[in-house]
C-alpha cells in the first residue's frame, strides 16, 4: 500500500471513508483496521473456517465499497461496518443452509479465541472456552449475535441497536433472554464440575 | 499479499465503483414519500371514517328483525377502514427505514402512526374536508358507493319500514312527503316520536322509521332530521 500503515493510523474512520472516495488505496486502511476484529466476529457468529470468514469479509468490504456514499454521518462508522458484515455473514449462512451444507466447523474451533501469547492461558480455560462456544452455537442466531456484540466486541446497547437495527429496549430484552438460554444450556452441560 | 491488497486489486480488476450519492438520496426520498404519504392518506381515511360514522345511523340496527350483523357490516365504510389499516401498515413499515426509525419499537411506531391519523383526521373532518373529499371520490370513481348512496339505500326502503325525503307540507298530523325518487307520500305522524330539532319547513329533509300501510301511505313511529351538513346549512 503506497500510504503505509502509519499514515492510516493517523486518520479517523470518517477521514478514511472520505479519502477513499478520492483515492481507492485509502480503503485498505479501513480493511486493515477492522480485519482481525471482524474475522473473529464472523467466526464466532457462524462457526466457520478462517478461509470462509475471509471470503465473507471480502464480500462484505466490496459491499461497503459499493455503498460508501450511503454512509450517513449521524451513524458510527464502526457500527455501520459491523452491520454490513453481520448482514453478509447471516446471508452467507442462509445460502449455505439452503444448499444443505453443514455449517458447523470441523477441527478449527477458534471462535472464542484467547490471545495465543497469553502466558497464563491454561488448558482448562481453553476447554471451557470451547465448551462455551459449543453452547453458543446451539443458541438462536439473534441471541448469539447480541451476546457476541455485547461481551466479545464490548459494544454499547446503542451500538448493538445500530448493528442489528433493533430498538435498544429490544437489545436489552434479547440480551437477557440470551443469557438465560445460555445459562440453561450450561446448566445441562455434562462437563460442568 | 495482504488481504486488504487482494481486496483493492479485486476492486480495480472488476472495476467496481461506489454507487453515486444520488442513488441513496433517491432511496431516502422514496422512503420519506412512502412514510409521509402513508401518514397523510391514513389521516384522510380516518377523517372519511368519521364522516361515515356521523352520517350513518347505527341506531337503525335495533329496528331490524333479521340479519342485523349483515346489515351492520353493510353500514361500515369497509373501503376506508381497509385504506386506514393499509396506510398504518405502510407507515409503520417505512418508518423503520427512515433515519434511525428502527430505534423505535414497532408497537410504538403503530401507536404514533395511529395517533397522527386520529389527530389530523379529526381536524380534517372538523374542517369539512372529509365530506368534500368523499364527494369528489364518489364523482370520479363510478364503482364507488358513496356514503350518501349507502344512506339512501337504507332510508329509501319503505317496505322494511325506512322512509326519507323532503317536507312538502304538513296538515294536522299528516305529513306530505316527497321522497328522493320524487314520489309523494302521506305520512301519519300520530303517536310518533318527533325530534325537537325538526321545524317541518318546506324542503326540510327528514328520515323516519315506521310501517308502510299501502303504496302511498306510511305510519311513522320515529321522525328525525336527515342529518349531516346539508341539514345544518338549511337551518341558517
Amino acid at each position: 500500500m503506497p500510504y503505509g500503515k502509519s499514515a492510516c493510523e493517523q486518520l479517523s474512520d470518517l477521514q478514511i471513508i472520505q479519502y477513499s472516495l478520492i483515492e481507492l488505496d485509502y480503503f485498505s486502511c479501513l480493511y486493515d483496521r477492522y480485519e482481525q476484529r471482524l474475522l473473529a466476529y464472523i467466526k464466532r457468529t457462524l462457526s466457520v473456517h478462517s478461509e470462509e470468514a475471509e471470503d465473507i469479509l471480502q464480500e462484505a468490504f466490496i459491499k461497503i465499497w459499493r455503498n460508501l456514499n450511503e454512509f450517513d454521518q449521524q451513524f458510527n462508522v464502526s457500527s455501520w461496518i459491523y452491520r454490513i458484515v453481520h448482514n453478509e455473514a447471516i446471508s452467507y449462512a442462509r445460502k449455505k443452509r439452503s444448499f444443505g451444507k453443514n455449517n458447523i466447523v470441523g477441527n478449527e474451533t477458534v471462535i472464542l479465541q484467547i490471545p495465543a501469547d497469553d502466558a497464563d492461558q491454561s488448558l482448562a480455560e481453553t476447554e471451557a472456552v470451547q465448551i462455551l462456544q459449543q453452547h453458543l452455537n446451539q443458541l438462536p442466531q439473534q441471541y448469539r449475535s447480541v451476546l457476541l456484540l455485547r461481551y466479545m466486541e464490548s459494544m454499547s446497547y446503542e451500538a448493538i441497536s445500530d448493528v442489528l437495527k433493533l430498538p435498544e429496549g429490544t437489545v436489552a430484552t434479547q440480551l437477557n433472554r440470551a443469557k438465560s438460554a445460555l445459562a440453561k444450556l450450561i446448566g445441562k452441560n455434562p462437563f460442568k464440575q | 499479499m495482504e488481504n486488504s491488497e487482494k481486496m483493492i486489486n479485486r476492486i480495480r480488476q472488476e472495476n467496481i465503483h461506489p454507487l453515486p450519492k444520488s442513488v441513496f438520496q433517491l432511496k431516502r426520498l422514496l422512503i420519506g414519500i412512502a412514510f409521509t404519504g402513508a401518514l397523510l392518506l391514513g389521516a384522510l381515511a380516518f377523517s372519511i371514517i368519521l364522516f361515515a360514522i356521523q352520517q350513518t345511523d347505527f341506531s337503525v340496527i335495533q329496528h331490524l328483525q333479521h340479519s342485523r350483523l349483515e346489515f351492520f357490516l353493510g353500514l361500515l365504510p369497509i373501503l376506508w377502514l381497509s385504506a386506514l389499516i393499509l396506510m398504518l401498515a405502510v407507515g409503520t413499515y417505512s418508518a423503520y427505514y427512515t433515519g434511525k426509525g428502527y430505534k423505535i419499537k414497532w408497537t410504538k411506531r403503530v401507536l404514533l402512526n395511529t395517533l397522527f391519523s386520529i389527530l389530523f383526521g379529526t381536524l380534517f373532518f372538523i374542517s369539512g374536508g372529509a365530506r368534500k373529499l368523499e364527494q369528489a371520490f364518489a364523482i370520479r370513481m363510478h364503482a364507488y358507493e358513496s356514503i350518501q348512496e349507502k344512506k339512501l339505500k337504507i332510508w329509501m326502503n319503505p317496505e322494511a319500514g325506512f322512509l326519507s325525503g323532503s317536507v312538502e307540507s304538513i296538515q294536522d298530523s299528516t305529513l306530505n312527503l316527497r321522497d328522493f325518487n320524487n314520489k309523494i307520500w302521506l305520512v301519519n305522524l300520530r303517536g310518533a316520536f318527533i325530534a325537537p330539532v325538526l321545524s317541518f319547513e318546506t324542503g326540510e329533509k327528514v328520515k323516519m322509521i315506521g310501517q308502510m300501510t299501502d303504496n302511498t301511505h306510511f305510519n311513522a313511529q320515529e321522525l328525525r332530521p336527515w342529518g349531516g351538513p346539508e341539514q345544518r346549512h338549511q337551518k341558517k
